[in-house]
Parts: C-alpha cells; sequence; structure tokens
C-alpha cells in the first residue's frame, strides 16, 4: 500500500525507498519471506524439478533410451510390484535398516555411557575424538578399508586365524550366509557416532540427583539405566531413531562400494536395486518407478519425524 | 531408630581436605541439624553418611554398624534431595513405590504402605501425577513420601526446603517437625538457615570450613555460644560484634565506657571483641531496672511489624536494637536505650573464641 501511494512520483529513489518502506511496515508478515526467497527457488528448483521428472519417468516407458517414451500409466508400478527382485531388495532394505539402527543404538549407547564415565578429563577428550572419527571418513574410504580388512587373505582373517577361531579364511562380503553380517557391522561401525554423540549431550543433561536417588533406593545398574537414563534420553532416542531410519533406508554408496548387492542379490537394497536397474540394465523408467517406491517409505518416516519434532518443541 | 556415630570423618578431594577429622554423635530419635555457611562441608558429611560419598579417613557407625563399606541401601537409610530428584517419568505413586518394588515387596504391601504414607502427607488426590504437574511445595511432600515409604532407620534432608517461597518454608517447617514427633525416626537435616536450624532441631552442630564450630541444643547455641562466628551466625538480626578495649569493671567502645561485670578470664587493658543480641537493646521505657542506659540518635528504622529495628552509633561502632512495633520512633530522634549487660558477652579478638 505504501508502494501504491509513493509510486505516482516515478523517480528512481523514491521508488527504492518506498520498497524498503514496504518491507519495514511489513515486518512482522512478509519480510521474513522475502530473505528466504532466493534460498526457496534454488532449493524448489534443485529439489522440485528432478522429484517431478522422477515421478513423470515412472509413468513413461523406455525413457531417455527411447526419443518417443509413450505415457504407460501405473504399468511400471505393477511390474515392479509383480517383481520378485523387488521383493526380496525391500525384505533385504528392512534387515539392514533395522539391523543397522540395532547396532548404531547398541553401540552408540553403550559407547556414550563408558566415555560419559567419571574419568580424567583429558582422557575422556581423547576417547570421544577417536570414537567420533568413523563418521568422519567418506563411504568411499570406510568401504575400501573394510574391503581389505575382511578380504580373504586380509588382517581380520589372519587374527581370528592366528586366535583359532577358524580354521581357514573366509570370505566375508563373498559367502552369501555372511555378507549381510559383516555388510551390518561396517554399517554399525560406520553409523554409531551420531548416537553417540546425540546421547552424549543428553546424558550430560541427566541431572545427577536422580542417579543418587535411585542409588538410595536400593537400584544397580540396570536398574539406573531403564528407570532414570532411557525415560531421560526418551526424546532423543526416538528422534535420532527416527532420523537413522530415515538415512539407513536409502543409503548406497557403503552398500554399492562393499558387496555391490551381492553375492548374488543377497545384501540387494533398494537403492542398489534402483542404481542397478538404471545405470546397468538401463531400463529408466523401472529404475523411476523403484526411485519412487524409496521416497514414498522415506517420506513416510519423514513425517512421524517432523511430528515428533513439532510435538517436542 | 537408630543412632549415629561420625567418628574422625575425613574427606579429601584430591589434595584439599574438605572435611577435618569431625565428630558427631546423634541418640536415637534426635533431630540433628548441620548449619553453617556455605562451602562449610555440610553436603559432604551428609552425603557421606549417605554413602554417595567416599569417606577418606576415620568412621561413621550407624545403629551399631561400622557403614564405610556399606552401600546406600544397605546403610538403612532415606533422603531428601534440594532439588526433589523425584523420577519425572513416574507417577507420584511410582516414584513412592519404587524402593519397595526394587527390595520385590509383593504388590499389595507396596499398595498398602504407598497409601498409607499418601495419606499422612495429603498426597492421595495427587498419586496418578506426574512430577511435572505438581507445584514446589507438593514434590517437596512426594520426596518425603518416597522417603517415609521405606521405613528407613535414618532420615537424611539436605536443604530440602531452600526451593521454596517462605510461606511455604514455614509451613513446611511445621510438617516436618510434626512428621518427626510422629514417626520419631533419627534425622540429619542440612541447612544454612538459622532459623530452620533453631525451630527444628534437638542438637545443633555449627560447622566451619570443613570443622565443627560448635555443637549442642538450639539453647546452648544461641545462648551460650563458643565463638564470635556461632554467636554471629545464630540469631537475626546478628549480634552486635564491636572491638572494644577492658576497663576496671566496664568496657571501653571507642570513647564511650559501659559498665560491665568482666568475665573472669578478661583483665584490665585487654582488647576483645564485644557482643551483644538485638534482642538485649531496647528503648530504655521497655527495659529493667539494673540495665545500663545510653543516649544515642537514631540513624535508621526497619518496622518488621512485630517489632522494630532501631540503628545507632555508640563509640563510632553501628549497633542494632530491638523496640515494641507499636513504638512511636522516629529517624533523627534522640532517646535512651538500655544494654542488658547480663547478656553480653566477649570473644578473643584473634581467635574468635568466647572469653568466659
Ligand atoms: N567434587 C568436589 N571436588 C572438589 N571439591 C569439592 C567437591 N565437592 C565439594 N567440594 C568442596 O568441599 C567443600 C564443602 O562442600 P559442600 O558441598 O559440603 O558444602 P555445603 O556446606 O553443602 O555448602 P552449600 O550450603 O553451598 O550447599 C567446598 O569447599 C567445596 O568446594
Ligand atoms: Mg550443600
Amino acid at each position: 500500500m505504501a508502494m501504491e501511494a509513493q509510486g505516482q512520483g516515478p523517480n528512481f529513489s523514491t521508488r527504492g525507498a518506498s520498497l524498503f518502506q514496504a518491507i519495514r511496515d511489513n515486518s512482522a508478515g512478509a519480510t521474513p519471506y522475502l530473505f528466504l526467497l532466493p534460498c526457496l527457488v534454488i532449493l524448489g528448483a534443485l529439489l522440485g524439478v528432478p522429484l517431478y521428472k522422477v515421478v513423470e519417468y515412472s509413468l513413461f516407458d523406455n525413457v531417455i533410451i527411447k526419443p518417443d517414451p509413450i505415457f504407460v500409466g501405473l504399468d511400471n508400478y505393477s511390474n515392479l510390484l509383480s517383481d520378485s527382485g523387488f521383493w526380496s531388495a525391500l525384505l533385504n532394505t528392512g534387515i539392514f535398516t533395522i539391523g543397522s539402527v540395532l547396532g548404531h543404538l547398541v553401540v552408540g549407547m553403550s559407547l556414550a555411557m563408558m566415555v560419559n564415565a567419571d574419568i580424567h578429563p583429558r582422557a575422556r577428550t581423547i576417547f570421544r575424538s577417536l570414537l567420533i572419527l568413523p563418521w568422519i571418513f567418506t563411504a568411499a574410504v570406510v568401504a575400501l578399508n573394510w574391503q581389505l580388512l575382511l578380504n580373504p587373505f586380509g588382517v581380520i582373517n589372519y587374527w581370528l586365524g592366528a586366535a583359532g577361531i577358524i580354521n581357514e579364511p573366509l570370505d566375508w562380503l563373498g559367502d552369501a550366509n555372511l555378507a549381510m553380517w559383516s555388510l551390518l557391522l561396517i554399517s554399525t561401525w560406520r553409523g554409531y557416532p551420531f548416537i553417540m554423540v546425540s546421547f552424549l549431550s543428553g546424558l550430560q543433561s541427566v541431572p545427577r540427583e536422580l542417579y543418587e536417588a535411585a542409588e538410595i533406593d536400593g537400584a544397580n545398574f540396570f536398574h539406573k539405566f531403564w528407570h532414570v537414563t532411557v525415560p531421560q534420553l526418551k526424546p532423543v532416542i526416538y528422534g535420532v531413531v527416527l532420523l537413522d531410519l530415515i538415512w539407513t533406508f536409502q543409503l548406497f554408496p557403503l552398500v554399492w562400494l562393499t558387496t555391490g548387492g551381492g553375492p548374488g542379490r543377497v545384501t540387494e537394497v533398494l537403492s542398489t536395486l534402483t542404481y542397478r536397474l538404471a545405470f546397468v540394465d538401463f531400463q529408466f523408467s523401472q529404475a523411476a518407478t523403484a526411485a519412487v517406491s524409496i521416497l514414498v517409505i522415506s517420506a513416510a518416516f519423514t513425517i512421524l519425524y517432523l511430528r515428533n519434532e513439532t510435538r517436542n518443541k | 531408630m537408630s543412632n549415629i556415630e561420625i567418628r574422625d570423618l575425613v574427606k579429601r578431594y584430591g589434595t584439599v581436605e574438605a572435611l577435618h577429622a569431625i565428630n558427631i554423635k546423634i541418640e536415637p530419635g534426635e533431630f540433628a541439624v548441620l548449619v553453617g555457611p556455605s562451602g562449610c562441608g555440610k553436603s559432604t558429611t551428609l552425603r557421606m553418611v549417605a554413602g554417595l560419598e567416599t569417606i577418606s579417613g576415620g568412621e561413621i557407625v550407624i545403629g551399631d554398624r561400622v557403614v564405610n563399606g556399606l552401600r546406600p541401601k544397605e546403610r538403612g537409610i532415606a533422603m531428601v534431595f534440594q532439588n526433589y530428584a523425584l523420577y519425572p517419568s513416574k507417577t507420584v505413586y511410582q516414584n513412592m513405590a519404587f524402593s519397595l518394588k526394587l527390595s520385590r515387596v509383593p504388590k499389595d504391601v507396596i499398595d498398602q504402605k504407598v497409601r498409607a504414607v499418601a495419606e499422612i502427607l495429603e498426597l492421595t488426590e495427587l498419586l496418578e501425577r506426574k512430577p511435572g504437574a505438581l507445584s514446589g511445595g507438593q514434590r517437596q511432600r512426594v520426596a518425603m513420601g518416597r522417603a517415609i515409604v521405606r521405613d528407613p532407620k535414618v532420615f537424611l534432608f539436605d536443604e530440602p526446603l531452600s526451593n521454596l517461597d517462605a510461606k511455604l518454608r514455614g509451613q513446611m517447617r511445621v510438617e516436618i517437625k510434626r512428621l518427626h514427633q510422629r514417626l520419631k525416626n533419627t534425622i540429619i537435616y542440612v541447612t544454612h538457615d538459622q532459623v530452620e536450624a533453631m525451630t527444628l532441631a534437638d542438637r545443633i552442630v555449627v560447622m566451619r570450613d570443613g570443622h565443627i564450630e560448635q555443637q549442642g541444643t538450639p539453647d546452648e547455641i544461641f545462648h551460650d555460644p563458643a565463638s564470635e562466628f556461632v554467636a554471629g551466625f545464630m540469631g537475626s538480626p546478628a549480634m552486635n560484634l564491636v572491638k572494644a578495649t577492658a576497663g576496671a569493671d566496664a568496657i571501653t567502645i571507642g570513647d564511650t565506657s559501659i559498665p560491665w561485670a568482666l568475665p573472669a578470664s578478661i583483665s584490665n587493658g585487654d582488647t576483645l571483641t564485644f557482643g551483644l543480641r538485638p534482642e538485649d537493646i531496647r528503648p530504655a521505657i521497655d527495659a529493667s531496672e539494673v540495665s545500663t542506659r545510653l543516649t544515642v540518635t537514631l540513624e535508621l528504622i526497619e518496622q518488621l511489624g512485630t517489632e522494630k529495628l532501631i540503628y545507632f552509633t555508640v563509640g563510632g561502632h553501628s549497633f542494632v536494637g530491638k523496640a515494641e512495633g507499636r513504638a512511636d520512633l522516629r529517624v533523627g530522634q534522640s532517646i535512651e536505650v538500655a544494654f542488658d549487660m547480663v547478656h553480653a558477652y566477649g570473644f578473643s579478638p584473634n581467635s574468635g573464641a568466647r572469653l568466659r
């Protein structure tokens, strides 16, 4: 309104002033959005367009490969749902995701409690820094490292052999019975620091008096953990687990660079299936359909997470 | 009901000694209050009795057992914390039942005990609430309920009322006193509030810098203080304490001489710290015949309702006295005040020890 009123004098400087005036008048209303606008535009372009494209691809046949793809409606989806490969990948994804998150939780929480113990402050800082390391490496480095470690001629086989636990070297990543376990080991190692760090800050906010009161009430270590620590960390646990679920569910590089979904399809997850459909089999439409399925499930977790976040506010 | 004996108790944090060989003996059923300024070691002592803090030296006996090596739950104690330390995720009922549940007491027995205690503390209506939905005073009662339910031999309180407002503090003080008369447990109660100490205690232990300054009944502590520190700490407003010189059957404060039958250990010419409580300085019209009268100019008057605090200067030192709440006094007025020298004290100016 301020703009309209003053806009009659088409002098550049007054127009500029009136624009600022408008922004200032609206300080509680539009201004924050104005500042957000560039960000929203860029995000929209980078996220919205590909998202739209993927959904569009999944409704056509032979996109990219053929110049004139045909609209097939939901055919790709019914193909996907009748493909046993998809269902086994979905199952593997479930196993991998839940196994990883459980691994992160158990290892992360145990280490958080150990590092939070009453030890020398310097030792504590050193332990904390060391234990966060797995988080810092890129997936490629982690994958390469573990491939070397788990190699039939690698260090782990050598140690296990030397300790007399195994008689002959095992192909940890290549054996159909071991590959998923090995993958879970790697994923746990890689992912626990996030949980550890989140819990550490949570643990430090638990009043010491609560533990002391519990001790006087006759609580042992497990009682204290169950009746004091867990309830106090509950909001943190819920949020962190959901985030971890979202991330792990769509995790690609770690799986692709270690087992590549193999041997056979034993460790094939939805993300590697999608990649294989697209860049190995060149079935881009089918790949887009698989990608949409990941999107839908991730979105469900995300909504749960956001709802939890707003409830905690 | 148990006696408690603390023998030569020492606490060291690294190289720093926080408690220097303290000795306390508490009879069965006695209400003992540890009082002293911040950092004097009250909480440390209490927490060592509770078993929450390791013992660097000496012995703690509860009943007839040395408890040094026992864990908190084996000592037969219950503790009420300053910030209540209620389990936030548990209801009032679950908070009170927790210790019994951990010791595998049958459910119906737990229920009976919790409800009985809730009845005493008027918590019955609140049993299903979480601590977050309670007022400070209600939380305080739940914390006490949690302690009582366990039927401990000894109650330990660490500044339980310091988070409450003045009025509620007064009410809870009475409630705790009633509870003690009813349950007759041995209690150790930590506070820095001398009013709480005076009103609650059978025995007061005054602490300072990790040692015990004096212990005794409230009467002894108040009327027969062993040191300048105890005299100054107990009582509100604090005792008037000023530098003085002893004369022949008199002391001199600045240029003013006041007749006083000197205690035996003070002789003519000694310097000392002279002490007289505000209660023993009154406008002359309210006072008895034997007192010493001085004419002073009122510099400040504080109206407390039941009484007025009057401030004036004698021999260059500021004094506080007490007048009737209805007394008609004005600042600048010149009045006669009576010093009740029978209740005056002398303290060593160096050690602060009482000169008798
Ligand atoms: N963990 C600790 N490490 C080092 N010194 C400590 C520790 N805990 C207490 N102290 C020291 O011991 C002394 C006694 O502390 P304590 O907590 O017993 O005081 P308090 O009398 O309870 O005081 P307040 O009225 O402030 O609670 C203090 O000087 C304190 O600094
Ligand atoms: Mg304290």
